[in-house]
């Protein structure tokens, strides 16, 4: 075991989880079979998957959807337990939630609003600060610099319910930051802000992260935040972890994208027979009239030759160039890759 | 030792909740009280004025009116549906913002959801402090029964609350609390006094808590009950608390292994 290991915060090992659920045949005698013979399902969500996370770090966990993100942040928050493995969040078993893993945990889920509808923020803030027994002056300082930071002051007397979604998006964030969290669980935090509040929000996350060593685990769709705040990204295909490592590591030295412009319009699988690229790595864009649609290759450079050879032996080629390879593309082709697969499961 | 400060904040959140809207809340507490008294009173009247009977299981046409208008004292602090909302907690996910913070989900939502009944307790307690001077009741008989029937409110919660959790196994509970509150509404004794069912048939509501919400207050009140009876139902009132929490220990403990936090 290295030196980072042993500074390990959170701990999972082989955790798997399924859920079964009711199958409902189509119309009125699926309904009818639902109530004398039910049909039950069963999903994978998880399939062993397995890390350690150090304490003070920030962490990206991508995936498409349904790869079994927000599953296992439920798993590592203690919402729900793993069917089976083993997990430690803080030295604690997390599904035990004793009271002093809750005093030090948070979690963030963008869908899902955690103050009262009917109240001001302000009033819901304050439950907060008694639940968490937070010193009056301290919960002053804190929750002036969370409003000012997502500048929010003067709407902390509004009504929830009167607020926007992204003004409400905000105010979740202040209610379950104000316990200065160590370990913070955030499910697509930014939906629903605007460009600056998103930015200040990273800005804090930031910063909490590195004056605090407050441990995070970021689920975001939006690539900025990945590569802004997470120094390790674990992507999750299908409930298995298929990446583990830095947010460079994914930009392969060697990888690269190239865009084609063809005269005719083959469809993806012609295009893919001919150059014996797979179809996953192969995207068609249309943007209009004023981009041409051409066809995009995720390939490495040793492979563009052939590529090229094999569209001009076919089709003939009006344009040709290399894109910058994005994270947002790398992790686009994951998602492609899984749908792909999803699709020759069925 | 328990804090009570998050206890007296959540109180206080739950009666800010409650009186957001202040002509809701006016409403329905003039609603819940009114009606069905208005409902009972031409019950009695269709019995005795144009039914002709004199006597009903013993009880004039006095009684029965002074037993309704008692009996709204007490109705008022019966129990409120805050297990509809621990279901519909568990049916949607939303259990999942209480479970993560440092108290007793079950507990939490009971503070929040008792806080307008208690105002509504200290509002029933003056109207039964005139109803003592107007009426020569005896001022230690409504203080006995007010603290049965705030006992009854916290087992009404515990056996909704255990009663919530088959939403755990089937992801809706709504019908199950439907059939117990109109149980309840009759065993209760606030639509009609529980001396008006047979007495081979008592056991029936003698083995439920719910004659401890308001029958058992009421008949202290009204002074029906030797300080026996009153001190036999305070002990009943105990063991039924004693079964309830149980029931919330265990339900809970295995239901919550079947959550499945849906809903994002």
């Amino acid at each position: 075991m290295n030196n980072s290991k042993s500074n390990a915060i959170i701990s999972v090992k082989d955790v798997k989880r399924s859920f079964r659920s009711p199958k409902k045949k189509p119309g009125f005698w699926g309904s009818m079979q639902l109530l004398y013979k039910p049909e039950y399902q069963v999903h994978e969500a998880l399939k062993g998957v397995s890390f350690e996370i150090e304490e003070g770090t920030f962490n990206g966990l991508i995936g498409a959807n349904g790869a079994g993100k927000t599953t296992l942040l439920k798993i590592l928050s203690g919402l729900i337990p793993p069917s089976s493995g083993e997990v430690r969040v803080l030295g604690f078993e997390p599904f035990t939630r004793p009271m002093d893993f809750r005093k030090q945990i948070s979690l963030v889920m963008g869908q899902k609003a955690q103050l009262w509808w009917d109240l001001p923020a302000l009033d819901a803030f304050d439950l907060i600060q008694a639940i968490y027994e937070i010193p009056i002056k301290t919960y002053k300082e804190r929750l002036h610099t969370l409003s000012e930071l997502l500048d929010v002051q003067k709407m902390l007397h509004t009504q929830i319910r009167r607020l926007s979604l992204g003004e409400r998006m905000k105010m979740e964030l202040i209610g379950v930051l104000l316990h200065w969290p160590k370990v913070i669980f955030l499910d697509e935090p930014t939906i629903g802000l605007d460009v600056l509040a998103a930015h200040n929000l990273r800005e804090f996350l930031r910063v909490f992260n590195h004056k605090e060593r407050a441990t995070i685990i970021l689920t975001s769709h939006n690539m900025d935040d990945i590569e802004k705040l997470c120094t390790r990204v674990l992507i999750l295909k299908s409930g298995e972890l298929v990446y583990d490592g830095t947010p460079k590591g994914l930009l392969k030295e060697d990888a690269c994208t190239l865009k084609v412009t063809l005269k005719q319009r083959p469809n993806i699988e012609e295009v893919s027979t001919t150059t014996g690229i797979a179809k996953e790595k192969i995207r068609f864009e249309e943007n209009g009239d004023e981009v041409e649609p051409a066809f995009y290759f995720s390939v490495n450079r040793a492979q563009v030759v052939s590529v090229l050879s094999g569209l001009m032996h076919r089709f003939e080629v009006l344009n040709m160039g290399f894109e910058e390879q994005s994270l947002e593309t790398v992790i686009q082709q994951v998602y492609e890759e899984e749908k792909a697969e999803s699709l020759r499961g069925q | 030792m328990p804090s009570l400060s998050w206890r007296i904040a959540a109180l206080k959140n739950g009666f800010q909740d409650a009186v957001a809207y202040r002509l809701e809340f006016l409403f329905e507490v003039i609603g819940h009280a009114i009606v069905p008294v208005a409902v009972q009173c031409v019950i009695w009247y269709a019995l005795f004025d144009l039914g002709g009977a004199t006597q009903i299981a013993g009880m004039t046409y006095h009684d029965f009116i002074l037993y309704t208008l008692t009996s709204m004292l007490f109705s008022q602090i019966r129990g409120g549906d805050h297990d509809f909302e621990l279901q519909e907690m568990i049916r949607s996910g939303t259990l999942s913002n209480y479970m993560l913070k440092p108290v007793g989900v079950v507990e939490f939502v009971y503070i929040r959801g008792v806080a307008p009944k208690l105002l509504l307790t200290g509002i029933s307690f003056i109207l039964g402090l005139i109803g003592t001077f107007v009426l020569h009741l005896n001022i230690f008989n409504l203080c006995a029964a007010m603290l049965l029937a705030l006992i009854g409110n916290v087992i009404h919660y515990q056996l909704g609350a255990a009663l919530a959790t088959t939403a755990f196994l089937w992801e809706e509970a709504f019908s199950v609390l439907m059939v117990k509150n109109m149980v309840v509404g009759l065993l209760s004794g606030e639509m009609i006094p529980l001396t008006l069912i047979p007495s081979q048939y008592a056991w029936v509501w003698k083995s439920t808590p719910f004659y401890l919400y308001v029958f058992g207050p009421t008949q202290i009140l009204l002074g029906k009950w030797t300080m026996v009876q009153t001190l036999e139902s305070f002990l009943v009132a105990g063991v039924w608390l004693c079964v309830g929490y149980a029931l919330i220990k265990i339900t809970w403990f295995f239901g919550i292994r079947r959550y499945l936090s849906l809903g994002g």
